[in-house]
C-alpha cells in the first residue's frame, strides 16, 4: 500500500478538494437571499406565495427580515416597502413554470406586534407569537399558528388549522380540512368545514361566542366541570353525545324540540359562554376532560 | 376569418354589432353562430340578475331551478380535456376565459342568493317553490341558454382552472366533488322535508361555498399561482 494514500491528511486535503468542487458546481440561485426593513411598531406584511413554506416568527426588534430560497432560480422575490407595510411577493421568471421550479421557501421575521396578511395555494404555513391580526388564504396548505394573539381570518379548500394556545378572535372556513383549536384562550370562534373535523379542546370564556359548524365530520369540544356556557348542539343526521349534565336553558327564548335530527339545549353553571355547535350528518361530541 | 380571431373579436366586442368580417364569418360557420347566440344569451341573463338582484324573473328562476335539479350544471362529469390544447373543441377553449368563467360564477350565485331568498318567504310559498317544475314546459329552460357542455362542471373541467401546479388543479377538482355530494344530498333533503329549515340552510350554504370555490379557481387561474 502507499503510505501517501493511508495519510489521513492527505485525505483529508482530498476530501477538502473534492468539496470544493462539489460547492463550485453548486447553482447559486439555490442561495439564501435576505432582505431587512426597518419598521416602526405594529408593520403589516404582505406575503404572496404560490408553492412552499411560509414560516413566520416574532422577535423584538423593529424590523422585519425576509429570507427565502428556491432551489431551480427560475422564480424571484418582490418586496416593497412603504413606510410600515411591507409586501413580499413571489414572482415567476418565466412562463409554466412546474410546481418545483415555482417553490419558494419563505423565512420572515418580524416584530412581536405585526399584522400578517398570507396568501398561498401549497406548502405550509406556520406563524410563532406574532400579535396582531392576521389573514390566511390557502388551498391546499396546513396552517399551524402558536402563541398567537389577535383577530384571525382564515380560510382554505383542504388545508387543516391547528391552533395551539391562540388568544383572540378565530374565523376559519374551509371545505375538507380539519381545525383543532389546542389550549386557546378565544373569547370569539367561528370555524366552518364541510367534511373536515372540529376539535375545540380548551376553556370557553365568559361571554365568549363560539359556533362550529361543519357538515359530515365531527365535532368535539370537551369542557371542565367549572367551564360556564349555554350549549345548542343539532346534528341533522348524525347523533350529540354528551358527557355534561346541564340544566335547562334559563336565557332568551325557550328552544322547542326539533322534530329534525338531534339537538341538544342546556346550560352549565352560569351560561357565561354560549356554544353553537351544528352538523350535517356529522356527530357531535361534548366530552368532560380528563 | 377563422374561427379562433372570431372567438377574439367576440369575446372583445362589448355592445354593438360585430365588425363585418365576424358577421361575413358567422354567415358561414354554424359553430360560431351558435357560439355567439350563447354569448348574448348569458349576457341578456345577466343583465337581468343584475337588475333584479331581492326577486329574479319566475321564467329565470324555473330554468336555473329546473338546470339545478336535473343537476346538469353540477354532475355528469363528461370527458373533457383538462386544458387548452389545439385538439380542444372550441367551446372549451371560450369556457377557460375569464368572461365564461365570471358569468358562470354569477348564476351560481344567483343561485344561492334565490335559495336564500326563498329560505325566508313564507312556507308555503317555499314549498310550491321547490316542488319539481318540470311540468311547466312553456318557460324556456336553462339548456336554451347554455351548452349542456358549457355548464358541466366535473371532474376535468372546472371554469377558468388552467394551472401547472397539479396539485392545487386536484386539490381544487377533489373538493368541487365534495360540495357537489353535499349539494345533492343537500337537495335530496329539501325535497324529502320541505318544511325542514336547517337542510335549507345547509344548502345554501352549500351554494354559498361552490360559487366561492369557483371564485377561487378562477382567481388562482387568472393569476397563475405566481404573481
Amino acid at each position: 500500500m502507499n503510505p501517501s494514500f493511508s495519510s489521513p491528511a492527505r485525505v483529508g486535503a482530498l476530501g477538502a478538494v473534492l468539496a470544493g468542487f462539489i460547492l463550485a458546481a453548486s447553482p447559486a440561485h439555490a442561495d439564501r437571499i435576505e432582505k431587512h426593513f426597518p419598521v416602526q411598531s405594529k408593520p403589516k406584511i404582505t406575503v404572496r406565495n404560490s408553492n412552499g413554506r411560509v414560516q413566520v416568527k416574532a422577535w423584538p426588534k423593529n424590523e422585519v427580515l425576509v429570507a427565502w430560497t428556491n432551489k431551480s432560480g427560475k422564480a424571484a422575490v418582490e418586496t416593497e416597502q412603504a413606510g410600515n407595510r411591507v409586501e413580499v411577493s413571489a414572482q415567476a421568471n418565466e412562463e409554466g413554470l412546474s410546481a418545483d421550479d415555482s417553490k419558494i421557501d419563505f423565512e420572515i421575521t418580524v416584530p412581536v406586534e405585526s399584522e400578517l396578511s398570507v396568501r398561498t395555494d401549497s406548502g405550509n404555513v406556520t406563524v410563532d407569537s406574532v400579535h396582531g391580526d392576521m389573514t390566511f388564504d390557502t388551498v391546499g396548505a396546513n396552517l399551524q399558528l402558536s402563541d398567537v394573539d389577535g383577530y384571525m381570518v382564515v380560510k382554505t379548500i383542504d388545508g387543516s388549522l391547528v391552533c395551539n394556545r391562540c388568544s383572540g378572535k378565530l374565523e376559519a372556513n374551509s371545505i375538507s380540512g380539519n381545525v383543532q383549536m389546542l389550549s386557546p384562550t378565544l373569547d370569539s370562534v367561528r370555524v366552518q368545514t364541510s367534511s373536515g373535523n372540529i376539535l375545540f379542546d380548551g376553556s370557553f370564556l365568559s361571554r365568549g361566542i363560539y359556533i362550529m359548524k361543519n357538515f359530515s365530520g365531527t365535532i368535539e369540544v370537551h369542557f371542565t366541570s367549572s367551564d360556564s356556557f349555554d350549549v345548542n348542539a343539532t346534528s341533522l343526521k348524525g347523533d350529540v353525545i354528551n358527557q355534561a349534565t346541564f340544566k335547562p336553558d334559563t336565557h332568551g327564548s325557550p328552544h322547542p324540540a326539533s322534530k329534525w335530527g338531534h339537538s341538544l339545549f342546556g346550560t352549565l353553571n352560569e351560561g357565561h359562554a354560549k356554544v353553537e355547535l351544528s352538523s350535517f350528518s356529522g356527530t357531535i361530541k361534548i366530552l368532560k376532560r380528563d | 376569418m377563422q374561427c379562433e380571431q372570431f372567438e377574439q373579436m367576440l369575446e372583445l366586442q362589448d355592445e354593438g354589432a360585430l365588425p363585418k368580417p365576424a358577421l361575413d364569418h358567422l354567415e358561414t360557420c354554424e359553430a360560431c353562430r351558435g357560439l355567439s347566440a350563447d354569448f348574448a344569451a348569458i349576457h341578456d341573463i345577466a343583465l337581468e340578475l343584475a337588475t333584479e338582484e331581492i326577486a329574479p324573473p319566475e321564467r329565470v328562476w324555473i330554468s336555473l331551478r329546473n338546470q339545478l335539479e336535473a343537476e346538469r350544471l353540477i354532475h355528469e362529469p363528461q370527458e373533457t380535456p383538462t386544458s387548452a390544447s389545439p385538439s380542444n373543441p372550441r367551446w372549451w377553449t371560450t369556457l377557460q376565459r375569464p368572461a365564461f368563467a365570471g358569468a358562470f360564477l354569477g348564476i351560481v350565485l344567483a343561485a344561492a342568493s334565490a335559495i336564500g331568498y326563498l329560505s325566508n318567504a313564507p312556507q308555503t310559498s317555499v314549498q310550491s317553490q321547490l316542488a319539481p317544475q318540470q311540468e311547466i314546459s312553456s318557460v324556456p329552460s336553462a339548456d336554451s341558454v347554455f351548452k349542456e357542455e358549457a355548464l358541466t362542471v366535473g371532474n376535468e373541467s372546472i371554469p377558468g382552472l388552467q394551472r401547472q401546479d397539479t396539485a392545487v388543479t386536484d386539490s381544487i377538482r377533489r373538493n368541487l366533488q365534495i360540495v357537489d355530494n353535499f349539494i345533492a344530498i343537500c337537495e335530496k333533503s329539501v325535497r324529502e322535508q320541505p318544511d325542514n329549515q336547517m337542510a335549507r340552510e345547509y344548502l345554501y350554504g352549500a351554494y354559498q361555498q361552490k360559487a366561492e370555490l369557483l371564485a377561487t379557481a378562477t382567481n388562482r387561474s387568472m393569476t397563475g399561482g405566481l404573481q
